[in-house]
């Protein structure tokens, strides 16, 4: 098995100019983040749980509830996709409030959902109707166990848990709108709400991930993306909680908790509307609460952004010189609408314009269930051959051949996923307990 | 008059839907026609709130508050428009999030534009099976159906059923849109649907345009 400390000290000393070996992926991400670069622009492994369920042909109701089938789906395919890192989380959005007795809704093809028609919290009252988190319910232990599998499997300092993180999980528990009211209405109400996700939800879910030896967790935060939420409110509710949790955790716990992930992401939907001054407050914000120190595209329309204003903002945050490591993200739907040809011609764009002195990782903002896998075969073919230190100076003049690449079936044979996989396959609901 | 129309239009901006219901209530018990206090006062204030979203100054927090502001406006004004449309045509618009899927928020702002522009929305809610949009398409005969979705695996359910509107015979003279966060317009494409709504403000527009411009 790699060593994940070797290659990271690899990495760190490829970045820092001492050029020997072939880096691993793990290493070239490191070099990225940590010095100038490897060998390649690293592929960061993007989220992907959906995609991984469709392209693995594996039911949704065992997927979502059995933790080796969720972690091995994942490592099986970002293995096929030959990214340099994984991010293997499940639908990170549901399973405290599903733990907590929320009403979920459940379906054959798709992750689990919690039915936010029938919030969990209404009133103040609600938060002690509630009841203590409790880790025996729901998924909870299956999160516990992703968590331990992947720091097994794929070790490294990407490995750990993931959670849902303050406002995402309010969002859930009550719906956004009644959220929304109580941050612009109701401050006390507010503060009630956000000290009881972290004090007895979050703090002792927490407590469960370290007890369990999972001593890294990531909590996901999509719903204070701009512009669901302003630049101002999440630096006024999301940012204060995300550091408190943080700080408990590692205080008390011995563990590195990164709260509010993906809060302050830019995702405005129409381009007529990109706001420079508003996105360098959304990426100010987000800066606060990520767990790398990068400036980070995620979910927003990237394809359609003028990508020199992450680059000012990348060196605008840097120190000694250095840009702040950017991570450019491919939008999901980009990735999935767009010709081989067009996503190598963005990917063409984007290395030209943020890859050329180094400190750049290329990631797909969640990758869609239904994207063809060609595109993202041909994404990391791109990225690999134009991403090749030192880059070309004509970039637009490398031809990328179309990627040859096995079927997934057939690749799959001989894996040590494939078992697991195709048992998977033959599943049916009634052949034992029916989760939902 | 015209001071009470700009008072309950400053509520709905500013989301006040106490005081937007309140304004409304009075307005019709001093005897203001309930079609003007829709179209000079609520309508005006959601319009309103449209503008300053488009122009980067309303966010998403304040778009919600102001639809409440508008749903709460036309609670006391829905049944006194109702009688006195009569047997005006009003188009129908039947909307709801596919099987599997609680795409909530961008449906509930999507019916608040719409029934500002007019439309008579039928909310068939969430996790609705491809059945119970045909039912009721059949019960209702809408002018647009609206499919919504946020996962991109619950997403794929609208091709099903707009399949089976096809195969029943239902999708000529029907309108079909798709929306949610997964979407595009190439999926849109890829499906069959008739229009995109990429946002609230756009699928209201999107309709409207669909039913050859001002409605009802």
């Amino acid at each position: 098995m790699a060593n994940p400390t070797l290659e990271m000290v690899h990495g760190m000393l490829y970045g820092k100019g001492l050029r020997f070996g072939h880096p691993s992926g793990l290493a070239r991400v490191i070099a990225a983040m940590t010095g100038d670069h490897a060998d390649v622009i690293p592929f960061f492994g993007p989220q992907i749980h959906d995609h991984a369920m469709t392209v693995a042909r594996v039911p949704a109701r065992l997927y979502y509830w059995n933790a080796e089938l969720l972690v091995d789906t994942h490592l099986a395919v970002d293995r096929w996709y030959s990214f340099d890192s994984d991010t293997i989380i499940a639908d990170a959005y549901n399973f405290e409030v599903e733990a907590l007795g929320g009403k979920m809704i459940y379906s054959d093809n798709a992750m689990p959902t919690v039915d936010v028609s029938h919030p969990l919290i209404t009133e103040a009252s609600d938060l002690d109707k509630i009841g203590p988190f409790d880790p025996s319910k729901g998924r909870i232990p299956m999160a516990v166990e992703v968590g331990q599998l992947f720091l097994k499997k794929a070790p490294g300092p990407f490995a750990g848990g993931f959670f849902c993180s303050h406002w995402s999980l309010l969002c859930q528990a009550m719906g956004y709108p009644k959220a929304v009211r109580a941050l612009k209405r109701d401050k006390g109400f507010a503060t009630a709400l956000f000290d009881w996700t972290n004090d007895r939800v979050l703090y002792p879910y927490m407590q469960v991930f370290a007890k369990a030896g999972v001593k890294n967790a990531n909590g996901a935060d999509a719903w204070a993306c701009f512009p669901d939420l302003t630049p101002e409110l999440i630096e006024e509710w999301v940012v204060p909680y995300a550091l408190k949790l943080r700080q408990q955790c590692k205080k008390e716990l011995g563990m590195t908790v990164a709260a509010g992930t993906a809060a302050g992401d830019y995702c405005e939907e129409d381009p007529a509307k990109f706001d420079k001054a508003i996105m360098f407050k959304s990426w100010e914000a987000a800066t606060k609460t990520m767990p790398l120190n990068v400036a980070f595209s995620g979910m927003g329309r990237t394809q359609d952004w003028d990508m020199t204003w992450l680059r000012e903002f990348a060196l605008q945050k840097g120190k000694g010189g250095h840009q702040l490591p950017i991570m450019a993200s491919l939008n999901g739907r980009f990735m999935r609408d767009s010709t081989p040809d067009q996503i190598v011609a963005k990917i063409a764009e984007w290395i030209d314009l943020l890859g050329r002195d180094g400190r750049m990782l290329v990631f797909i903002g969640n990758v869609p269930a239904d994207t063809p896998p060609v595109n993202i075969h041909t994404a990391v073919k791109a990225v690999r051959t134009l991403g090749k230190y030192p880059i070309a100076a004509d970039l637009a003049s490398i031809k990328i051949a179309p990627p040859a690449f096995q079927p997934f079936d057939e690749w799959l044979k001989g894996q040590p996923e494939a078992d697991i996989i195709f048992k998977a396959r033959e599943w049916k609901p009634e052949n034992k307990k029916v989760f939902a | 008059m015209s001071e009470k129309y700009a008072e309950i239009s400053k509520a709905v901006v500013e989301g006040e839907d106490v005081q937007a219901a309140k304004l409304v209530e009075d307005a019709l018990a001093e005897g203001l026609p309930p079609l003007d206090i829709l179209n000079q006062g609520v309508v005006a204030g959601i319009n309103k709130t449209g503008e300053l979203w488009t122009a980067n100054q309303y966010f998403l927090p304040d778009v919600i508050l102001s639809a409440d502001a508008f749903k709460a406006a036309m609670v006391p004004l829905e049944p006194r428009l109702k009688a006195s449309q009569g047997d005006q045509l009003v188009r129908k618009f039947v909307i709801g999030v596919v099987q599997g899927d609680m795409h909530d928020l961008g449906k509930s702002l999507v019916c608040a534009m719409l029934a500002s522009a007019g439309f008579e929305v039928i909310d068939l809610g969430i996790d609705v099976p491809k059945e119970k949009f045909i039912e009721a398409v059949k019960q209702y005969k809408p002018a647009i159906l609206g499919l919504g979705a946020y996962m991109s695996t619950t997403m794929l359910e609208m091709k099903d059923v707009i399949a089976e509107l096809k195969k029943q015979g239902l999708r000529d003279g029907l309108k079909v849109m798709v929306g949610g966060v997964p979407t595009s317009q190439e999926f849109a494409d890829e499906v069959g649907a008739d229009a995109w709504g990429k946002d609230a403000m756009l699928a209201m527009q999107k309709a409207l345009e669909l039913v050859g411009g001002k409605n009802g």
